[in-house]
């Protein structure tokens, strides 16, 4: 191997770790709106519900000094302000792409006004902690296994959440509630129950996405904390096809391009830093292009849920408007 | 639950009028609420909310200069949901728009205003459609979603604009900082006699008057219309879908454009990457408020332009956080989309004893 | 009915003197982000709770205000409502506050950053490169892998002259050293900010320094177990064990001093740079970590800044390419430096 390869090599495992890192809280939001848009709902208001997650569970975790707890109200923030997402499109039956903006509009500016007075303390979060053995694996070891509990939760969620969706009964129903809501209910199952099941786990999912910042990226809260995140989490899932295992590649892909653009900077490459920066959302519609070019190959697969972002119509849902 | 929703067989008359009042009203009370739990008086600072955004001279003023870049975009955003196009990529077509018109600016001003104008506005409104044709083809072409490539394309929009500003395009004179050299005169759109509003708004007008004429006078109109409510319907009867889309998203990408155009010229002179300040998103919310209508795109615009302007006499009256407008936005709008179900829907008290 | 109407004029006249003098003089200020951000506005707003402190005067502020068309409708409301000294306190604020000191002639104008003064409008800066090149001293001591991080927003003049001035004073003590710069592109993302330096981490960086708003590179630095240097007030809070020292913001004693100079009227349109030895730029407190010699040392410099018999970007220097931009024996313009969009030797990185 020449000096410049042992390098490389050398920058692959940082690489690797940041990634995985940055793509941490996305794969969480993905996940969580994977569910709910699975069950029939279009939620764009993830950057809202991010943000009070990651509000309440630093204020959580700073008064009890457990990040446990902290974490655990991030996901009840997070449900909390998808409660309010439900109502509107569940039982009022308004249009669900308003209200994820309201909700998101909303969110920020509610975190943004609570949280005033805890800028600038710090909580108790979450630290690395190294997993003995696999640690030790040269290259991927240190990349995958020395990171935080909120990371290694984050690997697992995916798989979770996959086995639930597609292995389980439960994981039927709620996708039926997405994909033919009539059929279900003739089944009896209820798609009204569903679809709020899949509101508030994603909504639960998302303040996990937000905690994630606030206490294993940072341990800080400042205003806006999440910078645009939730936008990103809301292309994934389409980027990703509605599935949850394919959420991992499409997270730590734009996390890796953008801790790549972070890098070559450090490296000293001289690129002008607009360009790029740019890489990151290029990189995911290319990638969106390619994977729209071998669809005509399976196709169907890449479709979102048939019944998705229909309300539903009869006694127990609202209509469309 | 006694208690059940029931259908009305027609809409309240006037419904969507008291509704829009109700929960304007409930928003309020809900920002009163959350002045007086910070210890600010809150009926007063509702009060000085209105008054700094709709009861002056001055406030009117900034209130409709405020809403022109809004109408724009959102009579385009409009034009793309009546396709069941999500297009949030306004925002994006917006910068675009502000560049193209300044690439001819920079480069044509020291012609005449009658020619440069023109040409600003024609460029803005030619990129800003380019960069949401992008999307468009790929939609029609690979079956691409455009809210992903639209999103995607708002912060590579941005940061096109960041990179001609911070490099190319850096004035001489500006010490070094991101802005383009000032527009020549020829080059500023100017203001209305005697009033602080730009001739931006007589552009509003036009694109308003436009916009009404071609969705209901014009085949292509109309069959825009039809093939959003139904596209399967108007592939049947033989229009051009695919052609439709682009005009929509294109329609949309101009109409932003020229509001980057008229934010870049008559409001900044100039280019700098301030000018970027969400009007694309807010677009998306005014245009879903006035569906297609352009008087209730106008008034929602204006609405929400004068509450933002408002909520800067809040700040300064009373130290109010500037995050409460976005509370304040986000109720308004959740009590609307939830007010739409008493317009539809009335509560009926079943006895138990003619229930099944 | 005319004696009524002349009684209420009588009364409203022999109102208004008094509710004049009662009344405090109003001082506003605009800032470009939230008061909140611990970084940049919020120093800006340390001085403004000291000059409400003081008496007969009261503030007003506007936060989160976007440097375009809607900072000059806020500044104009803050002259609108009475305020008589308005204070914008970013670079994008100039021609706005330009534009509204012209409609309101009575009302006095300050702008920060800038260049641009008007009958009613000064300017005003303070010379934080001089804290700057201090840190960097401290910086260039402290590193032992001779690779310092620095994580910096926006490629702006007023950045890239502190990134200057940092590594004249790290190639001061240590020549053989260089500083690293990656941009982040934004103010307000801590994680983002903190990848960031991790990001320098990786390539051998142990000592991060930044031009960013919050703490994020500070926890990276501690994390890692290397050294930091803070920005805007000391950060040691968030890393104790990192924190060398800070270049920090001392806004109170400049506000106050304006404010007074309005009420005595001896305020003159001016474009006011002030410098270490107003106290308006300052280091905070070093570490335990940073050993007596160096401190002795550092403490010296300051004070030859202050008695100005050292100045900092006093020439030779030279840029990245090594062509002399600042001739030997030369002293720099604040022309010069208030449009400074090159980097000097030692820099690896592009300001673009």
């Amino acid at each position: 191997m020449t000096p410049d390869m042992v390098d490389m090599l050398a920058m692959l495992t940082p690489l690797l770790a940041a990634a995985i890192q940055s793509g941490a809280p996305l794969l969480f939001a993905t996940v969580g709106e994977i569910i709910t848009e699975r069950s029939g709902t279009l939620n764009l208001g993830v950057e809202g519900m991010m943000l009070c997650g990651a509000l309440a569970a630093f204020v959580v975790s700073l008064g009890t000094g457990s990040p446990w707890l902290g974490a655990l109200a991030g996901c009840a923030a997070g449900a909390l302000l998808a409660v309010l997402h439900g109502l509107a499109t569940l039982t009022c039956g308004g249009n669900q792409v308003v209200s994820g903006l309201a909700l998101t509009i909303l969110g920020v500016g509610l975190a943004d006004t609570l949280g005033a007075g805890h800028i600038g303390q710090v909580a108790p979060g979450f630290d690395p902690v190294a997993i003995p053995v696999l640690s030790s694996i040269p290259v991927l070891g240190p990349a995958l296994f020395t990171q935080d509990a909120l990371v290694y939760l984050s690997f697992g969620t995916p798989l979770a959440v996959w086995v639930l969706l597609f292995r389980t009964r439960w994981g039927l129903h709620l996708q039926a509630a997405g994909e033919n809501p009539a059929a279900a209910r003739a089944a009896g199952v209820s798609p009204l129950r569903w679809r709020w099941i899949g509101i508030l786990a994603g909504g639960a999912l998302c303040g996990l996405g937000g905690a994630y910042l606030s206490l294993s990226a940072t341990h800080l809260w400042t205003t806006n904390l999440t910078a645009g995140r939730g936008w990103i989490a809301v292309a994934l899932v389409i980027f990703c096809a509605w599935r949850p295992q394919r959420a991992m590649l499409g997270a730590y892909l734009f996390g890796g391009v953008m801790a790549l653009q972070l890098r070559l900077q450090a490296m000293g490459a001289a690129l002008p830093s607009s360009l790029l920066l740019m890489m990151p959302y290029a990189m995911t519609v290319l990638a969106l292009v390619a994977f729209s070019r071998a669809k005509s190959r399976a196709a169907g697969r890449n479709l979102p849920p048939a019944a998705l972002g229909v309300p539903l119509a009869g006694p127990q849902g609202g209509e469309g408007r | 639950m006694p208690l059940r929703l029931v259908d009305r067989t027609k809409p309240l008359p006037w419904g969507g009028f008291f509704v829009a009042t109700i929960s304007l009203a409930a928003a309020l009370a809900v920002c009163a609420l959350l002045l007086t739990w910070q210890g600010k008086p809150g009926l007063h600072g509702v009060w000085l909310l209105v008054d700094g955004g709709f009861l002056h001279g001055y406030a009117l003023e900034d209130a409709v200069r405020k809403a022109i870049p809004i109408f724009l975009c959102s009579l385009g955003v409009a034009l793309c949901f009546r396709m069941k196009l999500w297009n949030i990529g306004a925002e994006g077509q917006f910068a675009l728009g502000a560049v193209g018109a300044t690439a001819v600016a920079l480069r044509f001003g020291h012609w005449p205003a009658w020619a440069v104008l023109p040409c600003m506005c024609l460029a803005g409104a030619a990129a800003g459609a380019l960069w949401a044709l992008g999307p468009a083809l790929l939609k029609r072409r690979l079956g691409v979603n455009e809210i992903i490539t639209t999103l995607m394309a708002n912060y590579i929009g941005v940061l096109v604009l960041q990179y001609l500003v911070y490099g190319a395009w850096k004035d001489p004179v500006s010490f070094g900082f991101p802005m383009t050299e000032l527009f020549s005169d020829a080059a500023q759109v100017g203001l209305l006699p005697g009033s602080r509003i730009h001739y931006g708004l007589l552009y509003c007008v036009a694109a308003g008057l436009g916009f009404w004429w071609w969705i209901s006078r014009t085949r292509l109109g109309f069959e825009l219309v039809v093939s959003g409510e139904n596209s399967r319907a108007a592939r049947f009867a033989h229009m051009p879908y695919g052609m439709l889309i682009c005009l929509a998203m294109g329609g949309c990408g101009a109409l932003a454009g020229v509001a980057g155009f008229l934010e870049a010229s008559a409001s900044v002179h100039r280019l700098q990457p301030s000018i970027m300040v969400g009007y694309g998103f807010t677009a998306v919310v005014v245009a879903w408020l006035g569906r297609l209508r352009v008087p209730a795109i106008a008034a929602f615009s204006f609405l929400l332009a004068g509450f933002r302007v408002g909520v800067e006499n809040l700040q300064i009256e009373l130290q109010a956080p500037a995050a409460m407008a976005g509370v304040l936005e986000g109720t308004i709008l959740m009590a609307v989309l939830s007010g739409q179900l008493l317009n539809h829907r009335r509560l009926v008290w079943i006895s138990r004893r003619t229930t099944p | 009915m005319r004696a009524f109407v002349v009684a209420l004029a009588l009364a409203l006249l022999a109102c208004l003197p008094m509710q004049a003098a009662a009344e405090d003089m109003k001082v506003g200020f605009i800032y470009v982000s939230p008061v909140g951000d611990a970084g940049w506005s919020w120093a800006h707003d340390q001085g403004r709770q000291a000059v409400d402190a003081m008496d007969g005067v009261s503030t007003s502020y506007v936060e989160s205000v976007p440097e375009g068309p809607d900072a000059e409708r806020v500044i104009a409301g803050l002259a609108r409502k009475g305020h008589s000294l308005i204070f914008t306190t970013s670079f994008g604020y100039m021609d706005p506050t330009l534009k509204v000191a012209g409609q309101f002639p009575d009302v006095t104008f300050m702008h920060c950053s800038g260049f641009k003064t008007g009958p009613n409008m000064g300017n005003y800066f303070g010379r934080m490169y001089q804290a700057r090149y201090l840190t960097g001293l401290v910086a260039g001591k402290m590193t032992k892998g001779n690779i310092i991080g620095y994580v910096a927003a926006f490629p702006i003049p007023e950045v890239i002259r502190g990134i200057n001035a940092f590594t004249l004073g790290v190639r001061e003590v240590n020549p053989k050293a260089e500083v690293r710069v990656v941009w982040t592109k934004t103010w307000y993302d801590p994680a983002l900010e903190k990848d960031a330096a991790k990001s320098l981490l990786d390539v051998g960086a142990d000592v991060i320094a930044q031009h960013q708003d919050s703490p994020g590179p500070q926890e990276a630095a501690m994390e890692k177990g290397v050294y930091s240097i803070g920005y805007n007030s000391d950060m040691s809070s968030f890393a104790p064990k990192a924190h060398l020292t800070a270049a920090v913001w001392n806004w109170p004693v400049f506000y106050t001093e304006m404010v007074k100079q309005v009420q005595n009227k001896t305020w003159k349109p001016e474009a006011l740079w002030w410098g270490m030895d107003t106290g308006l730029v300052d280091i905070a407190p070093m570490g335990p970590m940073v050993p007596q010699d160096v401190k002795d040392m550092v403490e010296a410099k300051k004070k030859a800044i202050i008695d100005k018999s050292f100045t900092v970007f006093a020439g030779p220097v030279k840029d990245q390419k090594g062509e002399e931009r600042i001739k030997a024996g030369a002293m720099p313009e604040d022309k010069e430096l208030l449009g400074m969009t090159w980097f000097v030797e030692g820099v690896v990185g592009s300001t673009e």
